[in-house]
């Protein structure tokens, strides 16, 4: 599903954000994406996406190989990622239901299958009875299940979450990654940024540790809290590298 | 993968009907986003129309003033005739010899003959100077010829023709041509024309500025909405849509405005203008927009709304990115 190889990402004012990353994940897999602020995590997902390119290396996702897409090409790439964000990213001047529909618009599905499809992903995440508000109304975790519900409305193959409980307690983060393993089931592929070290240990999926640009660990289960980079020593770093936070 | 998973990709299978309803649909959900934006916001956004229908009501409103004036001085020009002042002395017979003599000339309609007689008497019923002129001791008026061109001899060329002819008649002291300041005033027409044409080119490029900006400024606004759609996978001409929709409702709007701020203006005009044309002995009257050239109007106010927008917002939804 996604295939880095020997990938490096420079931003124009200098900053490797990614350096020689190399990682494949398969079809149907899901895997956590873990690491500091600045360690590399967001590029990485935003090279999926197209949001960034490649400085070197190749990107291949869904069998289609990213330095070839043309910008045309952009929109169409995207419609087959699911994209989950910590803010949400929903239009406040739109209600709920609007806000699900949005990517099957785009792509210009028949108006009986847009009301169908976003029913079910509304039903899938527990907001049916909210289809006619506004996100305003809704807390912050159902905000970001109507987020989730707006990723997963056309069936996309793939999932990407970056830092998708970031903003909510455990329970409701628990919550979220259940809905995660729920699509995982059904066979979407998901890769989800996150560190929050002791929610992704409970869960035990494949987790890729990302240090100072370079994927430093690659296990098949997660690591335990109190691993070299837990939530202690995130902690400490978090004020030291928060100024490279938006290059993330 | 399971092949539930695949139908993301399903969008194929729907029938092209289908997609061409959707797009419809969607045409008309844009189009009525567009007009909200425009409703939700009046005062602005009227600002923005009322610029927009001044910039245009300018060179149209000269434009038909000038149509007027050409339909005035057309008339005028038809009925242009030719004078001749001919030598006191000259006496009665040969007035009428001569008369039949310019009668023959080619291009020539038809000539009244206005003894000295009847000018005297016609100046002492016109000035008021009745008193006064039964002083003199002898007619001071000569006797004139008025010349009436044929149709096909009223242009400026054949009129100067016919003119030095007349002129080479030794009895003729004097030929001029009656309305020749009407031909000047076509003359100056012509040139109101080309500065007409040339302010309405210079408007309608104001006119697609004010659009053009205007709809950056809504992008702007909208770079949030912009920047999450483009991540759920829109093209640009999606994107495009509404902003497109909004510049076509302000030169919708605009020319209506335009419309009404003409024809307020020419009824406005009309009371005067009769009563100047009523000083004339005329029957004028203003003509206004004809119902096609109302639409030409309205045709080229959305055209150009539509213009503005669609150059401003390629170039600026290029240059918002999501982050």
């Amino acid at each position: 599903m996604i295939e880095f190889s020997d990938v490096s990402k420079r931003y124009p004012n200098g900053q490797d954000a990614l350096r020689n990353v190399s990682f494949e994940i398969a079809d149907g897999e899901m895997a956590f994406l873990t690491g500091h602020s600045g360690a590399g995590k967001s590029t990485m997902l935003k090279l999926i996406c197209l949001m960034e390119r490649a400085t070197s290396g190749q990107v291949v996702v869904n069998n289609k190989n990213l330095n070839r897409t043309s910008r045309r090409k952009i929109p169409g790439v995207r419609r087959n990622i699911g994209m989950i964000f910590q803010d949400h990213r929903l239009l406040f001047d739109r209600s709920v239901f609007d806000n699900v529909a949005l990517p099957l618009m785009i792509a210009g599905y028949p108006h009986r299958e847009i009301g169908r499809r976003v029913r079910a992903a509304l039903d899938k995440v527990g907001l049916l009875s909210k289809e006619k508000h506004s996100p305003i109304m809704l807390s912050g975790g159902e905000q970001q299940r109507v987020g989730i519900a707006r990723a997963v409305v056309n069936k996309p193959p793939l999932l990407l979450a970056d830092e998708p409980t970031g903003n909510l307690d455990p329970k409701l983060s628990g919550e979220i990654m259940h809905l995660f393993e729920q699509f995982n089931q059904v066979g979407v592929s998901l890769l989800i940024a996150s560190h929050d070290l002791s929610l992704i240990a409970q869960m035990h999926y494949r987790t890729l540790v990302m240090k100072e640009g370079r994927l430093v660990e690659d296990q098949a289960d997660a690591p335990e809290p109190d691993d070299s980079i837990g939530l202690d020593s995130y902690n400490e770093q978090s004020d030291h590298t928060k100024s490279g936070d938006h290059y993330e | 993968m399971s092949s539930e998973q695949l139908s993301g990709a399903s969008l194929s299978q729907t029938t092209i009907s289908a997609r061409l309803k959707m797009l419809s649909r969607l045409h008309k959900i844009e189009a009525k986003r567009g007009l909200m934006e425009i409703i939700v916001n009046p005062f602005s956004n009227f600002m923005t129309i009322l610029v927009i229908a001044i910039a245009l009501a300018l060179p149209s409103g000269l434009q038909i003033l000038l149509e007027n004036g050409k339909t005035l001085s057309s008339n005028w020009d038809g009925a242009s005739r030719i004078s001749l002042y001919l030598k006191t002395e000259l006496k009665e017979t040969k007035l009428h010899a001569l008369a039949n003599l310019v009668r023959e000339t080619k291009g020539v309609e038809k000539v009244d003959v206005i003894t000295q007689e009847e000018a005297l008497a016609d100046f002492k019923e016109r000035s008021g100077f009745a008193d006064a002129i039964a002083q003199l001791d002898a007619n001071p008026l000569p006797p004139v010829l008025v010349v009436q061109p044929k149709a096909t001899h009223t242009s400026p060329q054949a009129s100067e023709l016919l003119l030095a002819e007349f002129k080479t008649h030794p009895e003729v002291e004097l030929a001029q041509l009656d309305l020749d300041w009407v031909r000047k005033l076509y003359a100056l027409l012509q040139l109101a024309e080309k500065a007409a044409s040339a302010l309405g080119l210079a408007l309608a490029l104001a006119v697609l500025l004010i659009v053009g900006n205007t709809i950056r400024l809504s992008v702007q606004n909208r770079r949030e909405e912009i920047e999450v759609v483009k991540l759920v996978g829109a093209t640009d001409a999606f994107i495009r849509r509404p902003f497109l929709y909004t510049g076509f409702w302000y030169g919708l709007f605009a020319g209506i405005t335009c419309w009404l701020l003409l024809n307020i203006s020419i009824l406005w005009l009309s009371d005067p203008v009769a009563k100047l044309a009523g000083l004339y002995q005329s029957q004028f009257e203003i003509a206004g927009l004809s119902f096609i050239q109302s639409i030409q109007l309205i045709a080229i106010s959305c055209g150009l709304g539509l213009l503005g927008s669609w150059l401003s917002v390629g170039r600026h939804i290029r240059l918002i990115e999501p982050h």
